[in-house]
């Protein structure tokens, strides 16, 4: 009886295992603006976000350090994580969602858009993300573009009086993410 | 006042206008740190360095090291040393001559470990050595 136990698990685990396919990168582009016209532009990128893409159900999870985020000038990176991110004690921040009525059959070399609901953790505190992306599929990599905003305060970051005209309220948030199939 | 004591005042307070708006200029728009030029907290070899870093990961975040291992896998923007670091490179010129199964030392900055691939994550790599 035992033998027979293993011999179906044996046989049903391949297709488990196949039922469970992924999309992912590991250098998907995170870009934020919260710039205000004739200061400084107040922008980054992060080039190393990493995101899985459960292409059965749709269920997205995407993860960026914070410290990876480029500045073109060096000092607003530096304060940007000492006294705006917190970097060292939240160095992550993550993104868990879905694509509603995902499904790989709709995917085409034109864009299709989905509704992404999730949500976001940035500095251990958690905001509800809902917006439009697009996704198309071309040479089996999944290409998947979509924007919103957040406010420092969804995140309980204080910016301090002196500055605070130089930074827009609202932190636009664009995401660019090709992924490719997981072995 | 004479007026040769004026004009000396004068390009004192110019001079002084400059030079406080240059080192002003200087502290704001410093350039980033290059990673070639930073100090490493590790060198060795990858194997090592990822028993040494299953005891605490937080406290390399951030951290420039220099690894040497097999590159077991590559994708357009890096490889993966020893199944379980990912170096993402500064510049994806040199990727093009490396091959899977080669031994290589290279020098990057780990932003930190990524819990969804379970794998340990570095950015700004680049070639210190193609040989072991």
């Amino acid at each position: 009886m035992k033998h027979i136990l293993y011999i179906c698990l044996l046989v049903c685990m391949p297709w488990s295992v196949a039922g469970q396919s992924k999309f992912f990168t590991k250098t998907g582009h995170t870009e934020f603006k919260a710039s205000v016209e004739a200061f400084e532009p107040v922008e980054a990128t992060n080039k190393s976000t990493t995101v899985v893409l459960n292409t059965d159900n749709g269920a997205i999870a995407a993860l960026l350090f914070v410290k990876a985020f480029h500045f073109e000038i060096a000092l607003m990176e530096e304060h940007f994580n000492e006294n705006y991110m917190d970097s060292d004690k939240y160095p992550k921040a993550t993104f868990k969602g879905n694509l509603e009525g995902f499904s790989m059959d709709k995917l085409s070399n034109d864009a299709v858009a989905f509704n992404l609901t999730g949500v976001l953790n940035v500095r251990g505190k958690e905001k509800r993300i809902t917006t439009i992306a697009t996704l198309s599929k071309v040479d089996g990599k999944i290409t998947m573009l979509a924007n919103f905003s957040v406010t420092p305060q969804d995140f309980d970051i204080d910016i301090p009086k002196i500055v605070r005209k130089k930074i827009a309220e609202q932190i636009n948030v664009k995401i660019h993410y090709e992924l490719i199939q997981k072995n | 006042m004479s007026s040769s004591k004026k004009i000396k005042i004068a390009l004192g307070v110019i001079a002084f206008v400059f030079i406080s708006a240059f080192v002003i200029k200087s502290v704001i728009y410093k350039p980033h740190t290059l990673i070639e030029n930073e100090s490493t907290s590790y060198e060795g070899q990858a194997a090592i360095f990822l028993e040494t870093l299953k005891r605490d990961v937080k406290q390399w975040q951030n951290k420039i090291v220099v690894l040497s291992g097999t590159i077991s896998s590559k994708d357009n923007n890096g490889v993966m040393l020893n199944h379980a670091i990912y170096c993402q490179f500064k510049d994806v010129g040199p990727l093009k001559a490396l091959q899977q199964g080669q031994t290589i030392t290279l020098k990057g900055r780990i932003i930190g470990y990524d819990d969804l691939l379970e794998e340990l994550k570095l950015d700004k790599t680049i070639i210190i050595n193609t040989k072991k």
